[in-house]
Parts: structure tokens; sequence; C-alpha cells
């Protein structure tokens, strides 16, 4: 039986819909990051189930019960805001052991179970501080404990690293992980960043326009995005449009700008198809030969940027259409200089296939 | 793990019902019978007002007269107060210099002194021998009492009543208004190369055009309604507000209630399109019409040389007349009451000294500890009962549909005059509506309710949406509290610093409201009606020494009201 289940949820607000039927089912100790772009309605979600939102249609189960008319109190999760919404009137000890307190627990429980998780959190020497005299990486781990001292086992964390600084948010990342996965705590993380997401989840769910686009391991979202949207906000791609020529028993053969040529192994539907074709600017390669089983295109590099463990190329096709190219720089990696002529080159299963967008490429790729 | 069903939360239910069935009895009902009392007495009004067989319209013409004073004397004082108060509220939102804080709470001041007394002590300051006139070496006070204001015609010393007790209310607002305008906008303003005067008209202005309105609203409405200070300075001429008590006083209800009427009526016919106005959030104000460049290029060549060469100027005006309206009259005032401790100074009589007044013949001292315990039981009573509307009513403001509506219309006792709420209660509870209690301090505990309402649950309002209370509640409901502990535990106490300062505010309100008080008090006389019938007494030592002392306990009360709001 899943911990949580979602079922049919729909919310709105006046006139724009924010959540459109929505079906999902958390597991036991599960991670799950829900990633979408800002108003993808991520928020709204992870309120609902917390109880602070009422929804218009749909259910909401946690262990098996419905839990539409349970308030907030009594349903066994922990909301944790992105400012953690630490009382700032009260200081870490009294911050940590609130729901214990509020429970009215005896003393000794109390004392016994705050300090053991302000020692896990590493902050048992600052029990006496205000949240304002800690740091942002502290008051999280404050909040942490708090949303563990409160014995809930459903932890909703709302862009958890939203409020800290960037490089901060890279080291939380596997400790947060960590520390909830000991805890053996289910946890659903909303996060617009999909590094985050594709580094702490189990499952991921990308959320667009109130709709779940697709669930799935991280390694299942980057490398079989089920949209064109997804391929660009999850990792990036370069975009070809273009119509189905052939389909053959090697895939299919795809027509672009100036009849140009490319092969992609998955066999597409229909000959004369509209589609987008999708390659990962790491699976394509700059060489001066062009490879033998591969895509390959004439370009000249037009601009190269420099992003520190790798290098990304901007190359100009020669019927004028303009791609990236990104490679990590090992050891015998060669620097390519602007304005070369090189092979620009790409295998058929690297690519991925879509039918063309009703609302248009851009509007896909633009609106994250 | 036992998940429980929602269960009817009957209770939260009544505690809303209860709060508001208590707002609307306690606080709407008496600002709002005054009116339907004019129609319920009709018949008198047209008899005493239009067609009395002795002087026929006579005091219709008086009334008119009266109102076209008043409104003439309010619009004076609230562009005098802008003309002054901007550029202070721009010091004390924009700059650091040591003894701001000080500079503040002298500013804030006159918001707690009792009206009465520190109309005395302008009355000394400007008027007798004992004040400036005294300092300035003349043999009379610097000014006589009926000089009065050209142009506007006002005299000279109400004027300056109003504008000192007005003036609060355009500084605090400017200045909460201009710190909450991000700094860069003027920071981006200067470095494209605009000066300070230009910046401010391009930039600071047009963005603090609501906190204007607001900030003149109040004043407007309070400069309308004044008047414990304005009946000790206002010698022969007189106030729509003093018209009501003097009509009061000769029993003439009738007469008395509809002028308040007109009064409400017509400051809310001014008052309402601002109302209305910023009810639609507009940010700022585009000027509609198109200025010719080379009117600009006027404007900006007078703004770079005003800027470059006036800029002191601008800095010390206004702490001059701060320094002229608020500080001197409480020297002035105590430094009276240092001359006429022992005897009169001038005719040496004994009988002329504060001394002898308070503990003499005519024993003003018992009389005034007797009207300090009043003051103080009205003030403790009605600042409770205010303040267990308000806590409610701010939740429920905050919270439900109807919250917003409820806010507006609690900005009605504070515009009303005060005399015509203290009329208005009077009629309610007293002589022609539910006629239960009689006057006397239980009728001054009602009207005192009446506006520490507002007063209280506006400043837990600022401190409520000063900080983000539904986040901190939901936070605390997601980790097991109820509702109600979610409120015990993290909102009331996050909103402390709104609650202290909004009964520290009603409290010293009510110890030093005057008009409303003087109408409902029969024989239970205040310490600021006190001030009023010693002065009409001629008891002027007494009330030279009544007037700092209700002074002195004022300060003593702001200095409470800095050390609670400092705190973490």
């Amino acid at each position: 039986m899943p911990l949580i289940k979602l079922v049919n949820i729909t919310k709105r607000f006046g006139k724009i819909t924010a959540l459109n039927d929505i079906n999902l089912s958390v597991e036991n100790g599960e991670y799950i990051c829900i990633l979408g772009p800002t108003g993808a309605g991520k928020t709204t979600l992870l309120r609902i189930i917390a109880g602070l939102l009422e929804l218009d249609e749909g259910e909401v189960y946690i262990e098996g019960q419905l839990v539409n008319d349970v308030p907030p109190e009594d349903r066994n999760t922990v909301y944790m805001f992105q400012q953690f919404a630490l009382f700032p009137h009260m200081d870490v000890w009294q911050n940590v052991s609130y729901t214990p307190s509020i429970k009215d627990w005896d003393n000794d429980k109390i004392n016994y179970v705050t300090s053991e998780i302000l020692e896990m959190v590493r902050l048992a020497e600052r029990r006496d501080a205000y949240p304002k005299e800690l740091s942002g990486g502290m008051q999280q781990r404050v909040a942490l404990a708090r949303g563990i001292a409160s014995g809930a086992r459903i932890l909703l964390l709302d862009e958890p690293f939203g409020a800290l600084d960037a490089r901060l948010r890279v080291n939380l990342r596997s400790q947060l992980r960590a520390l909830v996965k000991s805890q053996k705590l289910t946890t659903i993380h909303v996060t617009h960043d999909q590094e985050e997401a594709l580094m702490t989840a189990d499952r991921v769910v990308v959320l667009r326009n109130g709709r779940i686009e697709q669930i799935g391991d991280p390694n299942q979202i980057y490398s079989k995005p089920r949209s064109i949207f997804i391929a660009n906000f999850v990792g990036g791609a370069n975009f070809i449009e273009g119509n189905v020529k052939k389909v053959d028993d090697e895939g299919s053969l795809i027509e672009f700008r100036d009849d140009f040529q490319l092969r992609v192994s998955t066999p597409s539907t229909n000959v004369g198809e509209k589609v987008v074709v999708t390659v990962r600017h790491e699976d394509t390669l700059i060489r001066t030969h062009p490879v033998i089983g591969s895509n390959n295109f004439s370009c000249h590099i037009e601009s190269r940027i420099f992003i520190g463990d790798s290098m990304v190329y901007v190359l100009k096709l020669e019927n004028g259409i303009t791609k990236s190219s990104k490679g990590l720089l090992s050891d015998n990696y060669v620097i390519h200089n602007i304005g070369k002529q090189r092979i620009f080159s790409f295998q058929p299963g690297k690519c991925l296939i879509f039918s063309y967008p009703q609302t248009g490429l851009l509007q896909e790729i633009e609106a994250v | 793990m036992l998940l429980k069903p929602k269960k009817p939360v009957s209770s939260s239910k009544l505690v809303v019902w209860i709060t508001l069935i208590g707002f609307i009895v306690l606080v709407l009902l008496p600002t709002f019978y005054l009116i339907s009392y004019v129609f319920l007495e009709w018949d008198e009004v047209r008899f005493e007002v239009f067609e009395n067989p002795i002087i026929g319209d006579e005091n219709w013409k008086q009334m008119l007269k009266v109102l076209f004073f008043s409104f003439r004397l309010s619009f004076s004082t609230v562009i005098f107060d802008l003309i002054f108060g901007i550029p202070l509220a721009y010091i004390l939102a924009r700059k650091n210099f040591p003894g701001k804080s000080l500079l503040e709470d002298i500013v804030t001041l006159p918001l707690v002194m009792p009206t009465s007394g520190f109309g005395f002590a302008t009355l000394i300051t400007w008027t007798t021998v004992a004040g400036l006139g005294g300092v300035l070496g003349l043999n009379s006070g610097l000014i006589p009492l009926d000089a009065f204001i050209p142009l506007v015609n006002v005299p000279f010393i109400v004027f300056i009543v109003h504008v000192t007790l007005t003036f609060p209310y355009i500084v605090r607002t400017l200045a909460t208004k201009f710190r909450s305008i991000d700094i860069t906008y003027e920071v981006a303003s200067r470095t494209l190369g605009a000066n300070p005067l230009t910046t401010f008209r391009k930039i600071l202005f047009p963005l603090s055009i609501p906190g204007i309105f607001s900030g003149s609203v109040l004043a407007f409405a309070r400069s309308l309604g004044e008047t414990g200070a304005t009946i000790i300075v206002a010698g022969v001429s007189s106030t729509a507000s003093i018209a009501i008590v003097r009509w009061t006083s000769e029993f003439k209800l009738a007469t008395a209630s509809f002028m308040g009427s007109l009064l409400v009526i017509i400051a809310w016919i001014i008052i309402l399109p601002v109302e209305l106005y910023l009810g639609q959030g507009k940010r700022s104000l585009n000027v509609p019409f198109v200025v010719p460049i080379s009117l600009t290029n006027r404007i900006l060549k007078f703004e770079n040389y005003v800027s470059k060469k006036l800029s002191r100027l601008k800095d010390l005006v206004p702490l001059f007349i701060v320094a002229v309206t608020v500080i001197v009259p409480i020297l002035a005032i105590l430094n009276s009451v240092i001359l006429y401790w022992s005897a009169d100074p001038y005719t040496g009589k004994i009988e002329g000294g504060v001394w002898n007044q308070l503990f003499g013949p005519s024993q003003y001292f018992n009389i005034l500890l007797r009207a300090t315990l009043t003051s103080i039981i009205v003030a403790l009573v009605s600042t409770f009962i205010a303040l267990c509307i308000s806590i409610p009513l701010v939740f429920i403001i905050e919270r439900k549909w109807y919250g917003p509506p409820i806010r507006s219309i609690l900005k009605i006792p504070l515009i009303i005059p005060t005399s015509s709420l203290g009329l208005s209660v009077l009629l309610l509870w007293v002589s022609q509506g539910f006629n239960l209690i009689g006057s006397g301090i239980w009728l001054i505990i009602l009207t005192h309710i009446v506006f520490a309402v507002p007063v209280i649950v506006e400043s837990m309002i600022a401190a409520y949406e000063g900080s983000d209370i539904s986040m901190y509640e939901d936070s605390a409901r997601t980790l097991g509290a109820t509702a109600y502990n979610a409120i015990e535990t993290v909102s009331l106490p996050l909103i402390k610093g709104g609650i202290i300062t909004g009964f520290i505010l009603a409290f010293t309100r009510s110890l030093g409201e005057t008009g409303a008080t003087f109408i409902v008090m029969g024989r239970d006389i205040t310490v600021p009606a006190l001030v009023v019938n010693m002065v009409e007494a001629l008891a002027i030592p007494a009330a030279l020494f009544t007037s700092t002392y209700l002074i002195i306990l004022s300060m003593f009360l702001l200095v409470i009201i800095r050390i609670t709001t400092r705190g973490p």
C-alpha cells in the first residue's frame, strides 16, 4: 500500500487551474522530487498534501485513509518552508521541542528526544541561540530537526535550498538526503532546479502548468524525456525541426532545412509527419573527419564558452542553422579554434524524436 | 497513527460571533446612531435650526459659519503639515544621526499628549508673559490671543494647536511609507544625474502618494474632531466640534446631533474619494497632462539651485517647528508651575499660587486625586475591553473574506469628531436610545471603547502584516499544533509588540481624551476634563499644575512604549 496516494487532484484559483487531475503514489521511505518551472503548481500540490490548502476535486490518502477533511496537525506530515519558518521568538531548543511540548509529553522524554535530535544535526552547542543568530545552513538543520522531532513520517520540503547560497546548496543536497534516509522518512521535495532533483531523488515528478509530464527515476527523466519540454528543462539539448522522409528497419530518416538529412534509430510512425529531433549537447562530437555510422555535418565554429570542466561550442551548419556541442575537458581533449571548419557528428541512437508541438517549438522550450 | 476527521469547530464559531456582536454594538452602533437620531427627531431639528419662532434660521446661519470655519482650519492645517512634514519624514526615514530616536519620540509625543493640558501649555507659551513673550523680554505674550492668520482667517493660536496635534499623523505615516520604498530607486535616479529635489519629485513623491493621502486623511479627521485643546485656546471663535459641546451642555440635543451628523457626512464626502482611491491599491499617481518642455527646464533649474543652496534649510525648518510646537510649550508650562508654585509672581497673592489652590480652600488636590482615579479606571477598563474585542477581530480581519470591509468600517470611529462621538454615545445609551445607564464612569468607558478598538486593531495589524504570521502558523499546524495552539504559541507571541503598543496608545488616548468625555461624564470628572473646568473657573495655577501632571504621565507612558517595542 502506498504511503501517500493522490487521486485526480484538481485545484483552481479563480480562473486559473493550478493543478489539473494529478495522480501520484508515493511509497514508504521514498524520496520524491517534484520538479517544474515557476508557476507549475509544485507548492500548491505540496500544500494540499500538508492540508494547508483545500482542494477542489480529488482525494488525498495517507496510509490508506482519506484525509481530505483532516486538519494539517493530524496528517502526520511536516511542511518545511523555503524560509524555514523557525519561530523567531523561540531559541533553537524551543523550536526543536515545539511539537513534544505542545503535545504535553513528559519532561524527560522531551529532553531526551530533543537533545538526541540536536546532536544528530550537530547543533547541540547552539541550543540557546535564536534563529536570527544562525547561518542559513544551520537554520535549515534546525528546521529539519524540528520536523523530525515532531514525529511526522512524511517530510514536505518546499525549495529547501532556495534560501541558501549556491555553494552551500550543492554541499547540503547529499547531507539532506542521507539524513532523511537514515530516519526512514518519506520525503516530497519541491524544486525548480533540475540538477538538485536528479541528484537527490529516488523518483522525479516533472510538473508543468498543473499537469504531470513525466514520472521516473532520474536516469529515465534525463535519458528518456517524454517531451520536448522535459528534454530542454532537464539538461538542455539541440532541437532540429524536420519531416519524416522514410521509415525502415534501422529507424527513420529525417529531412530538415535545405534537404539535409539525418538518421534516428527509433522508428517514427508516419512518413511525412513534422517532427522535432533532439540530441543532448554532450552526446555530440566535433571531429576533423566524418565518423562512420553517425550523422555527420560539416560546420564551422562560431564561438565557444569555457565552463571549467567542459567547453561548449556554438556551431553553424552549412544550411545556416546553429547548434551546440559540449565536450568534457579531459587530458587529451583537442580544443577547436573559432572559425575552423569541422564535422559535427552524433549517433542516431542518441537522438530522440517527438512530433512537432501544436503550439510551436519555441513555446515548448522558452516556457521554462 | 489515527487520523481524525475535522471536528465541527463550534467553539471558534462562537468566538467569531461574540467578537462581531461586541464590535457592532460597542463600536459601530454608537457611531451610526447619531445620524439616525436626526431623522427620528426631525421635527425638533426643524424647530430649533430652521424655523425658530424667535430667531428664525439664525442657528442654521451660525452652523454654516462654524462649519466653514472648521473646514478652513483643517485644510490649512493639513497643507501646513504636509509642507513641513514631508521633509521631516524624509529625514527620519532616510538619514541616520545621533538623537534620531529621541527626535522620533518628540514627534510622537502629541499623539499621547492629553489635549486639554497640551492646549493650555500652548496657550501659556504664546499668549502670556510666562511663555515666549517673557523669554524675549516683552511685557506681554508674544502674540495677542486674537491674532489671526491672514488669507485663511483662522486664529493663530488655534492653528498652532491643530498643527501640533496633527503633525505626528503626517510625519509617522509618511516616514513609514518612505521606509517601505526601496532606496535603490533613489540611488538609481541620483546616479542617472538627478539632484535630490528632482529625485524626490520624480521618484519618491509619486511612489508615496498613497501614504501622503492616508496621512492627510488622518490629520484632517483629527483636526476636524479636535475638541480638548481647541476649547481651551479658541476664545471667542468656535469650531464645529466645540459648537456641539456647547449645544449639548445647553441640552439642545437635536441641534447638536444635527450639527454632528453634518460634520460626519461632510467629512466623509471629502475623505471617501481618497479612501476609495487608496482602496484600489494604486501604487503611484501619473500626472495625466503633459508639462511643456520649457517649463520642465525651468523647474529643473530651480530644483538644481534649491538643492544646492537650501538643503540645510529643509532639514532645519521642520526641526525648528517641532521644537517650537512641542518642546517649548512643555518647558513653558513647567516654568509657569515653578513660577506660580507658592504665589502669583505678579500680584504676590498666595491665593494665586499652585500650592494654595491645590491644598487651600478650593481643595483642588482632592478633586485631582479623584479625577486621576476615574481616569485610570476608565483607561484600564475601556482599553481592556477593547483589547478583548480587538485580538479576535484582527484574526477575523486577516482571515475572513469579510475582513477588509470591517477594516475600512473601523476608520469611521477614527475620523468621527470626538464631541459628536460623545453625543452619539449619550443619545444611544442614555436619553433616547437604550436608556440603560446614566452619564458617568460607565458611559465614559463605553465612549472610550469606540476609539480604543480601532487604535489597537491598527497597531496589531501593522505587527501582523509585518511578520509572516500565516507562514509561521501553517508551520506550527503541520508540526502538530491545533489552530488554537498555533495562535497561542506562535501568532500572539509574535505580535506581542503590536498588542502592547496598541494597548498603550489606546490607554494614553483614553487618559487624554477630552471632547467626548466632557459630554458623557456627568459627575465623574476625568483629569483632562478637569483642566477644562479649571480654565473655565479661571483657576489658572491649578490648571497649570494639572496639565503638567498629565503631560509628565503621558511622557512616562511613551518611555514604556519605547522599551517594550524595542525587544527582540
